[in-house]
């Protein structure tokens, strides 16, 4: 559980403090008004990555040299600053020379409104959720995932030389092979572990009895990576570009067996929510803890039925953080409710 | 009003302090202040040993390390095991893998390694004269000490595939350096298992 929470200049903030509650805290302000940054921001503290920001260098406020994410959660103390010239994290005001430990405290699951690009938008959005969840179960992902971009970014670089190398190309060949196969066999793992719990939350809220839905895995390295790369030299070099491997990877999502493009928008949006509901499921399922939840302005565009439908069916217990622009929603049991505006965070009860 | 500044050439010192690693403004103007007034700065001395240094160190022809000499010290001692070439990233890799003791051959430092991503090539590095020295030192062995990260292993891996129409066996250190790569931040005894956990590539 997140208690005291300071930040210094993230976003639009120079400096903010307070102190959330356990289970639902809500965040009500006009836009603009930095609500989606402040969850941004407890995302960045306990997992030192944004959801919604590859780097983090635009994450420091316009001026600054660098912002500062400080914390409890369930007791320990995290402290993060971040520089895009240098970045120092502490776990209980012992400074970390590598992020293993200190992203063992907390887990978060992101809902934002949106998240129907998950269903909707470009293959790279259901990689970017694959990655986020896997990153938070299994500690050697990011290493992976990091390693498998460098790899993947300077055999591209050398591709596009005017007069490509082949002996410096396949010199990465060997590092793209080995994360790129780590990276494979983590996300089919993980998408057939997501299945059944995706399964349960589209039922559960609002997808009609009997309705199934399927997740896919579609390796973009085909069935053996590293014959498919061998074999796409040729194109590999007339198009200047590594044409198979995980950054080709695809999840696919069936609803009563057809492609989640055919489903109507209503659909679509419960199928989005289910994704992060079995996210949610999956990491207290594996990791025996609730993950913080962070929904990011998401009950505008949810009919009523749906809206109690996911309020219901977050895990009992969780704490959430919840953003919103008007409160009428709201008829659930809410523990504390802020105020945000000009940068300033008031508990009004 | 003016605004008072420091005198021009105690400017000049932090600027010219402010470009080394790990010195920011205001450490070095802390350093040019204490220059200018503690009692027993001695700033002659340490202009000294600077001109010195860069008058009269220089990187060794043969393997890259640090010399006064025509040759470095390690490449000037006869009882070197010459059968024995160790490939480093940096010339400041050699010193932390001489501490282990675990080493008695010779070593040849890139330079860097290949990174396409901040624009190093191989014809950046001192790979012909390694492969020159192969050819003419004829070791038995050639170690490859890189770094673990994705640079390290590519140019272990261009190397390799370099050197193997030579008769040489080549090994790689045992895996087990920190992730990130580079040897400098690895502790003795984990480099001195390293080098004698050596594989073959
Ligand atoms: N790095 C930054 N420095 C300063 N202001 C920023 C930075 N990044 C975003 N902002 C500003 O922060 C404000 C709040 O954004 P946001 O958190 O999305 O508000 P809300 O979710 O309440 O609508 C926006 O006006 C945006 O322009
Ligand atoms: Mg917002
Ligand atoms: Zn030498």
């Amino acid at each position: 559980m997140l208690t005291t929470f300071k930040l210094r200049d993230f976003r639009c903030f120079a400096a903010l403090e307070t102190e959330f509650a356990s289970g639902t805290n809500v965040i009500v302000g006009p836009n603009a008004q930095g609500k989606t940054s402040l969850l941004e921001a407890a995302c960045v503290l306990l997992r030192l990555q944004s959801p919604r920001s590859g780097s983090l260098a635009p994450l420091v406020r316009i001026d600054a040299a660098g912002f500062v994410v400080d914390g409890f959660y369930s007791g320990n103390h995290l402290q993060f600053y971040f520089s895009p010239r240098r970045k120092k994290l502490a776990l209980d005001s012992v400074e970390q020379r590598t992020a293993a430990e200190y992203l063992k405290i907390g887990r978060v699951v992101w809902f934002s409104n949106g998240d129907i690009a998950l269903v909707r938008g470009a293959a790279e959005e259901r990689r970017r959720y694959l990655d986020f969840v896997a990153a938070q179960l299994d500690p050697g992902y990011r290493r992976n995932l990091r390693n498998y971009e460098t790899a993947l970014r300077s055999r591209n670089r050398l591709l596009k030389m005017p007069h490509p190398r082949w002996r410096e190309i396949a010199a990465f060949d060997e590092p793209l092979l080995d994360s790129g196969m780590a990276l494979t066999q983590a996300r089919r793992v993980l998408i057939a572990a997501l299945e059944p719990h995706a399964m349960e939350s589209q039922l559960a809220i609002g997808g009609a009895v009997g309705e199934t839905l399927g997740l896919q895995y579609q390796p973009g390295c085909g069935e053996d990576f590293a014959a498919n790369l061998e074999a796409s030299r040729k194109e590999d070099l007339r198009l200047r570009q590594t044409r198979v491997g995980p950054h080709r990877d695809e999840l696919i999502l069936k609803l009563n067996g057809l492609g989640s493009e055919l489903a109507s928008e209503g659909q679509q949006r419960t199928l989005a929510l289910a994704l992060r509901l079995a996210q949610t499921r999956l990491i207290a399922a594996q990791t025996g803890t609730l993950p913080l939840l962070l929904l990011d302005d998401i009950f505008g565009e949810l009919d009523p039925a749906r809206r109690n439908a996911l309020l219901a069916h977050l895990p009992k217990g969780a704490q959430q953080i919840i953003t919103t622009t008007h409160l009428d929603w709201a008829q659930t049991e809410i523990e504390r409710v802020f105020r945000l505006e000009n940068r300033t965070l008031t508990g009004i009860r | 009003m003016k605004r008072v500044e420091y005198p021009a050439p105690l400017k000049q010192l932090v600027a010219q302090l402010k470009r080394m690693p790990g010195i920011g403004p205001r450490s070095a103007e802390r350093i040019a202040l204490w220059m200018v007034s503690a009692r027993n700065a001695r700033p002659g001395e340490i202009a000294a040993a600077i001109a010195s240094m860069s008058e009269t160190v220089r990187p060794c022809p043969q393997c890259g390390f640090f010399t006064t000499e025509p040759l470095c010290e390690i490449c000037a001692d006869e009882a070197r095991e010459s059968e024995l070439l160790c490939v480093v990233e940096e010339a400041t890799d050699i010193l932390p893998l001489e501490r282990t003791g675990a080493f008695r051959g010779r070593y040849h430092a890139l330079g860097g390694r290949i990174s396409p991503l901040d624009h190093v090539g191989p014809d950046d590095l001192r790979i012909d004269a390694l492969v020159e020295r192969v050819r003419k030192e004829h070791p038995t062995e050639v170690i490859l000490a890189l770094g673990s990260d994705v640079e390290g292993e590519a140019t272990a891996n261009y190397l390799a595939g370099l050197l193997r129409e030579f008769p040489v066996k080549l090994t790689r250190i045992a895996q087990g350096l920190p992730a990130g790569g580079g040897l400098e931040h690895a502790d003795e005894l984990t480099l001195s298992r390293a080098l004698s956990g050596r594989v073959k590539v």
